[in-house]
């Protein structure tokens, strides 16, 4: 009897052996994130999604920060502050390697990364995302799609590629990827030459052109592409590849006078700001701005440790003056033509008055550094115009005269440039970009499209465009992993 | 079965025979020296009568008329049986245990005599592990055990080792073993978010362990399945032992100091050397370029040694109480200990409180019950980063690196008293030098007013439940739980350093990781005919752990004054997020058969269902066989010689599965946009992933000479790793967003090891003994993923000198060869791959190259075109791993003296010495002073090149390189400890029963050519392909304690 008890004791508690268990505990599904499968179902993923191209766009490492700043300090115009590896020094020096992991590897897999944003968009919207949204919005959303990818390729040509003039874009440019990657496999692709790059970026450009609305929800009009954003990035993409009869053509679908006051007639009307403090201190969103990118206290929303514009040119923290980079004694801050009246010299230079070091005080916000990062400006278009003209005009052309005069005038009044000659009249323009876009990138770009040596700074030597270190090497990531990849 | 059955019924029948009348039985117990024993345990079979023994070895019970026989036993003595006659007096004698041969050691849901088990086990008695200037048991195991390997990777209290098993058994998964604490597994690894570590395993005191028991090969380790690739490491806490309740109280008191600090330059040999790199840059003006002396308050030129800032010599103190005691039915053990240690870096403090419940009764002859309550509370507490720990080797704030770069010509504090702060604030003051920048942080702010903070509340617990209705069969239920809350608390001043630039930041974050554990296991155990022994298990587990954490960052503080995160502060966001869960669902099963004592096998297998690998099933298994040789008839005259002597073997599968919750899913991940939301691709998931598989094979000989005073234990391993889980990186310019979890990649650890215990001197008064060990391994990556040539690993995301590649050993060292310094200029000479020499020219004049060979042309590739010396053309590779390791134990016991020399020693690798480029780095760094033998002039032979002021590459900060590298060979006098027990006599009226003073010493000596502090460090903590690099890590304590035990 004692013994039945007992086996009947031994067999439930065996028969917990065999308890089941709740499935749905060995399947658990993500709480925090969307899977991929349901990722385009509806047109608020779809619309999220479209931003997040943008959003990568923005990241510290890109344009939210990093990609600008070098753009400046690869330049004659900043001296190093503080030698730090992180900060760009590596950049500065003009002797970045293939593992320099902030500068050389980080801005190439950001990029690169924003890029497969848009191309997983463009898939994903022919598979499913269109038909979510229809047609007419998803033209807009893929228009922003190609216009992202286009200005991610550009971006990469300037650091990591000979420039078109090197060669007529013979060289070898960069992998051209155009469909969307979710898994392995797939990291063998040759370098496509500069030039069948500029043309992908064109192509792009152009659907972009077509297929973007005119304008955006007026708050979106400098933070979203529309089809004057496509135009404006055509004509520093002309510019680049020393295609200026494309870059007038381009130019002046948004540039409608012939004399100033010059703006866009159609779609949004872009135009020069009576001031341009206006627009780094004031308000980020006005019709110069064509394209900038917004920025929040939210975490995330902003660029991030170490990639502030801010930090690199102006202000540590609270402390205005105490940036990685300040001005070159002997670089455009020395140039005797620039007034102190210059409402740029005066307004947004700022001089620490214990060193007397000056920093470029564009992006004065503190932190957590919100100064919206300019991608492009109608200043910009304007003095693309008038270098294209002045290049392609003998003589001194007058509306190139007056384009370059425009953007002086309206920091200057007091100043008109004169030009007697066609190169005076150039080098009047090479000489007002380099003030009117003194901490906007813009610098390296200039520098590279023209092949021009990279003049000596402080304890950096010249770089002339035969030497190694003219561009940058490509990331020895990309060389071990894609085996089809050479270095620069 | 029928005659199974009727076993168990004629136990049974025997069991309930019962008689009324009784009888009174008295005697005395004795040990083999007649000597009285008390506190022997005497029961009737049954169980139902039972007394202990007197003082005097007396003893009278009263049994029933029935009762045929009693039961003598005790601790430490074979127990005895005696058959019950007409005597009614029954004196015995009992022999003392042989404790070699009856040793148990813990195997997975269960223990085994360690005579018979055929796997491969080491065991580390908790006396090992107590008493230590140790934060958890882990730290003090290293030289402890045959085929552990234990590295401390800095100075930092409470950081987890390096802990491998045989190895490293993954390469991306983690490589820490499986630990099991009581029956339930246990989180392991740093669980702090802050610059104060917060390994989990630190909540067991370490002396409240009662063994230690590492299982290796795939035998001792099957039974736990997809998680025992790495080994499983069983730790006993300690349970009440029969007699009398004793209590005791341990307290110690220890001071701990740095060790090997870098010898730096002076403020004046600072300043000239600087000055005279200006000089050679020929970029510099060297008149507004200039290093200047500044006077202190005092008039005279300020000389700061900043090392004498960041170090201190540190007090610990540790008190430990415990109750104990068993009676028949129950034993109890009740411990509650505190300590708190200072570590050398100042304001790194570590504090535990912590009790500990272990309860185990009988209630009848067939229901057992217990459980055990362990609550512990951990701070974790740092002011400032010591840059010491994984991922903080560059941080700016990192201490390890301030100390030694920042210039020693100025002072942390104005000569008004106020912080020496750049008038730009982000850096360290200049005082005279004309450089806006001579070093990184005012290291004394924030070792002032910042707090890295972390409390950890852990709660470890298990109730269990044993019936066993029949002597053949016993069912246990476990169910355990692990509740760990991480109160991470930092706060970064507004003044300086990391707070500045946000105008102060403070931040919480609360991380609550949960686990519960339920098995329930039947095990049978049967004897046949007294030669056959069969011994089954079967199991189902449960494992189920969630984890959930949140928290707010919040910077620009509204007022100075405020330092909490309550105060006021205007933003806001959200941190420390943290949303996982996940299952383990098994079951298990084990067959031990042994024939006479003489061959034994067994067989384990386990299938396990994991939710990170969601709809798979995987079976893992493994099997052994012993033989002992010494119970054979034709060993005949060998059983003279060998007092046992005993093969065995193991093969076996098991797996890996510590992947993350859902690396299997592909994601989109919120985000925003300029205050919009976005939904972004954020991780590229792999649904076909699977564990990781260690086929391990195992073969060893264990041998006896002189009853056991010559111990030997050798065995052969090889561990073969297949379907390794690599984040394979796809090239940058497909642009994922990670690199995607594949099962490729295959690796094998082989080696030897050999465990050595003498006994040379046994002698009433002085017995000496000795264990000594040595273990040879190998690690070989044999396959990557196809196109995959390299692994690369980062140190704090900043510096690659890690490579892992086919036919080298795991995260080899990766650096460009250097061979000295030219003689005729005076520049750093690095070896190209084919080994020519180039010279390197920081600032090269007109007509020179940064790169230029021998006869000063420039450095081409073969198309003309510049060329540079580079890691990926250059570089040549390294081991990281050591070739071997192992301890020597002495322990000598001379009358009431006893005296424990621990050396522990590893070699074969080479350590990446980063901080020896820092410590040449021609910034404003600070030099160490062999610069000041530096190349000068023509002709000078030096290890340090010609200066040139901005140059970080020709000393490795820009390219790594062998110039700081070294081997990492060493001996090292880990633990030194000398005792003296007060004789019993002295105490008696004390009416204490043992007293025990002792005094030790930790990490009192390095023998090695290694230049930094230590070459036993990891800048990259517990990383798998990580090791070897000391990069800005602050060195280890040297730590001389006094203590005492006391027992009543």
């Amino acid at each position: 009897m004692k013994n039945k008890i007992k086996y009947i004791i031994s067999f439930c508690l065996c028969s917990m052996l065999t308890i089941s268990c709740d499935k749905e505990l060995l399947t658990p599904i993500p709480q925090t994130s969307i899977t991929d499968i349901t990722s385009f179902d509806t047109p608020e993923r779809v619309a999220n999604q479209a931003r997040s191209m943008y959003s990568a766009l923005k990241n510290g490492n890109f344009y939210g920060g990093r990609y600008i700043a070098y753009g400046d300090i690869r330049g004659e115009d900043f001296i190093n502050e503080t030698t730090n590896g992180v900060t760009g020094f590596d950049v500065w020096n003009l002797n970045p390697t293939g593992t320099s992991q902030n500068s050389v590897k980080n801005l190439w897999s950001q990029a690169y990364y924003t890029i497969n944003l848009c191309n997983l968009f463009i898939d994903g919207m022919a598979a499913k995302g269109t038909a979510v949204v229809g047609s007419t919005l998803s033209a807009n959303y893929l228009g922003e799609a190609m216009l992202i990818r286009a200005l991610s390729y550009y971006s990469l040509l300037q650091y990591y590629a000979r420039p078109f003039a090197d060669g007529s874009g013979s060289k070898p440019g960069l992998p051209l990827r155009l469909t969307g990657i979710k898994g392995s496999g797939s990291s063998d692709l040759a370098r496509s030459t500069v030039a069948q790059v500029y043309t992908q970026i064109l192509s792009d450009l152009n659907f972009a052109e077509t297929n973007l609305p005119l304008t955006n929800v007026a708050a979106e009009n400098t933070t979203r592409a529309h089809r004057n954003t496509a135009i404006a990035l055509k004509t520093r993409v002309y510019l680049s590849m020393q295609n200026y009869a494309s870059v007038i053509t381009e130019a002046n679908k948004i540039v409608a006078q012939s004399v100033a006051p010059f703006s866009a007639t159609s779609g949004v009307l872009h135009a020069l700001q009576p001031s341009i403090t206006t627009i780094f201190l004031t308000n980020y969103v006005t019709t110069e701005s064509i394209f900038s990118l917004p920025m929040t206290v939210t975490g995330g929303d902003n660029p991030g440790t170490q990639n502030q514009l801010g930090l690199y040119f102006v202000r540590n923290g609270a402390s205005l003056g105490a940036a990685e980079y300040s001005l070159n004694a002997s670089g455009i801050i020395a140039n005797a033509g620039w007034t102190a009246a210059d409402v740029r010299r005066a307004s947004l230079i700022f001089t620490n008055p214990t060193t007397l070091k000056q920093f470029v005080s564009k992006y004065q916000n503190g932190s957590p550094y919100l100064d919206y990062p300019p991608v492009i400006r109608y200043a910009e278009v304007l003095l693309n115009l008038a270098e294209a003209i002045a290049r392609t005009t003998a003589g001194v052309d007058a509306k190139a005269l007056a384009l370059v005069n425009a953007v002086r005038k309206r920091s200057d009044p007091a100043t008109t440039i004169v030009a007697t000659t066609q190169q005076q009249l150039i080098d009047a323009i090479m000489l007002e970009r380099r003030i009117e876009f003194l901490g906007e990138g813009l610098r390296n770009n200039d520098l590279m499209r023209l092949l021009q040596t990279i003049p000596a700074k402080g304890s950096v030597p010249a770089k002339t465009p035969s030497e190694t270190g003219y561009i940058w090497p490509i990331s020895s990531d990309e060389l071990s992993l894609n085996r089809l990849m050479t270095d620069n | 079965m029928r005659k199974l059955i009727l076993i168990v019924s004629a136990v049974f029948v025997f069991t309930l025979q019962a008689a009324a009348q009784n009888r009174t039985i008295t005697g005395k117990v004795t040990d083999e020296k007649a000597l009285p024993v008390e506190g022997v345990s005497i029961t009737t079979p049954n169980g139902k009568q039972g007394t202990q023994t007197e003082k005097d070895g007396s003893y009278s019970i009263s049994v029933p008329a029935s009762a045929k026989s009693l039961i003598f036993s005790i601790v430490n003595f074979e127990s005895q049986t005696k058959t019950l006659g007409a005597n009614l007096v029954i004196n015995v004698s009992l022999k003392t245990r042989d404790i070699k041969l009856d040793e148990v050691v813990v195997v997975g849901y269960g223990t085994q005599k360690k005579r018979e088990v055929t796997g491969s086990l080491s065991s580390v008695k908790g006396a090992a592990v107590a008493d230590k200037p140790v934060q958890s048991f882990e730290q003090a195991l290293a030289g402890r055990a045959t085929g552990v390997q234990i590295t401390i990777p800095n100075g930092v209290l409470n950081t987890p080792p390096v802990f491998r098993i045989r190895g490293t058994s993954s390469l991306s998964l983690s490589s820490y073993p499986l630990i099991i604490i009581d029956g339930i597994p246990s989180p392991v690894g740093d669980f702090s978010s802050t610059s104060a570590a917060g390994n989990a395993l630190a909540s067991i005191n370490p002396n409240d362990i009662e063994s230690i028991d590492i299982a290796k090969d795939a035998a001792a380790t099957a039974i736990y399945g997809s998680r025992a690739a790495n080994g499983v490491v069983f730790i006993t806490t300690k349970k009440g032992k029969s007699g009398k309740a004793k209590i005791n109280y341990n307290a110690s008191f220890g001071f701990t100091s740095v060790y090997g600090v870098p010898e730096v330059l002076n403020a004046q040999q600072y300043t000239d050397y600087k000055n005279q790199a200006i000089a050679n840059n020929q970029n510099l003006n060297p008149v507004t370029n200039r290093f200047n002396l500044t006077n202190g308050p005092d008039g005279k030129p300020i000389d700061t040694k900043w090392a004498d800032y960041v170090y201190r010599q540190g007090f610990a103190q540790d008190h430990n109480l415990n109750i104990s005691g068993a009676n028949e039915t129950t034993s109890y053990y009740f411990s509650a200990g505190y300590t708190k240690q200072e570590g050398i870096v100042r304001s790194n403090d570590f504090v535990r409180k912590n009790i500990l419940m272990n309860v185990d009764s009988r209630f009848n002859k067939h229901v057992t019950i217990g459980g055990k309550i362990s609550y512990s509370n951990e701070l974790n507490l740092a002011n400032q980063s010591t840059g010491s720990l994984s991922g903080e080797g560059f941080g700016t704030a990192g201490l390890g690196r301030t100390q030694f770069v920042t210039a020693p010509n100025i002072s942390p504090y104005k000569n008004d008293g106020t912080y020496n702060i750049s008038s730009a604030g982000n850096f360290i003051g200049g005082m005279n030098n004309t450089f806006a920048q001579v070093g990184f942080y005012n290291p004394v702010v924030g070792l002032d007013l910042n707090r890295q903070n972390s409390e950890t509340n852990h709660i470890q617990s298990n109730v269990y439940l044993v019936y066993k209705p029949f002597n053949w069969l016993t069912l246990k239920s476990i169910y355990g739980i692990d509740y760990l809350f991480v109160d991470n608390e930092i706060f970064a001043s507004p003044v300086h350093g990391d707070g500045f630039a946000g105008i102060g930041s403070a931040t919480s974050t609360l991380g609550k990781y949960k686990r519960w554990t339920w098995a329930n296991t039947a095990q049978l155990d049967y004897t046949i005919k007294q030669k056959h022994s069969i011994s089954a298990l079967i199991g189902q587990e449960q494992d189920r752990r969630t984890s959930r954490g949140f928290g707010i960052n919040r910077t620009q503080v509204s007022d100075p004054v405020f330092n909490v995160l309550q105060a006021g502060w205007l933003l806001n966001n959200s941190a420390g997020s943290v949303h996982g869960e996940n299952y383990l669902k098994s079951l298990f099963g084990r067959l031990n058969y042994d024939f006479n004592k003489k061959y034994f096998i067994s067989g384990n297998l386990r299938q396990d269902e994991y939710s990170a690998f969601p709809g798979q099933k995987a079976t893992f298994w493994g099997f052994s066989a012993g033989w002992n040789l010494n119970n054979e008839k034709f060993w005949g005259r060998m059983k003279n010689v060998f007092s046992s002597f005993r093969l065995h073997s193991s093969y076996g599968k098991v797996g890996n599965n510590s992947i993350g919750d859902y690396d299997t899913y592909s994601q989109y991940g919120p985000g925003i946009y300029g205050g919009n939301s976005t939904l972004t691709f954020s991780q590229a998931g792999n649904n076909k992933l699977k564990w990781e598989t260690s086929k391990k094979f195992d073969a060893g000989i264990n041998f006896g000479i002189l009853n056991e005073r010559i111990n030997v234990e050798a065995s052969y391993f090889k561990n073969n790793i297949t379907d390794l889980i690599l984040r394979v990186p796809q090239a940058p310019s497909t642009g994922l967003p990670n690199a995607i979890p594949i099962n490729v990649g295959k690796m094998y650890n082989k080696g030897v090891e050999i465990a050595l215990n003498l006994i040379p001197v046994q002698k009433k008064e002085f017995v000496w003994s000795i264990n000594f060990n040595y273990t040879n391994i190998q690690n070989r990556i044999t396959e990557l993923a196809p196109g995959l040539t390299e692994v690369l690993t980062a140190t704090s995301g900043l510096e690659t000198v890690n490579r892992t590649a086919v036919g080298q050993s795991m995260g080899s060292l990766w650096l460009v060869r250097t061979t000295g310094v030219d003689p005729a200029t005076g520049s750093r000479v690095l070896l190209n791959q084919l080994g020519n020499r180039v010279l390197y020219r920081f600032a090269p004049g007109p007509g020179q190259f940064n790169w230029s060979n021998e006869d000063g042309t420039q450095y081409k590739k073969a198309d003309g075109s510049a060329n540079t010396i580079n890691q990926t053309a250059d570089a040549v590779m390294y081991n990281a791993l050591p070739k071997y390791y192992g301890g020597l134990t002495n322990n000598f016991r001379y009358k009431n003296f006893d005296l424990d020399v621990l050396l522990t020693y590893q070699g074969g690798n080479y350590v990446y010495y980063g901080s020896w480029s820092g410590l040449h780095d021609q910034r404003f760094w600070n030099n160490h002073v062999d610069v000041l033998n530096a190349w000068k002039k023509f002709g000078d032979i030096s290890s340090v090149p010609r200066p040139v002021y901005g140059d970080n590459l020709s000393n490795g900060s820009a390219l790594p390189m062998t110039y700081s590298l070294f081997k990492g060979d060493f001996i090292k006098i880990k633990n030194v400890s000398l005792g003296y027990t007060v004789p019993a006599d002295a105490l008696k009226r004390l009416k204490i029963s043992n007293a025990r003073f002792y005094v030790s010493g930790q990490n009192l000596f390095i023998f090695s050519n290694y230049p930094g502090p230590d070459p036993e460090v990891s800048s990259n903590g517990n990383a798998t392909s990580g090791q070897g690099v000391d990069r800005n890590t602050i060195a280890n304590g040297r730590t001389i304690t006094v203590g005492l035990n006391v027992g009543f």
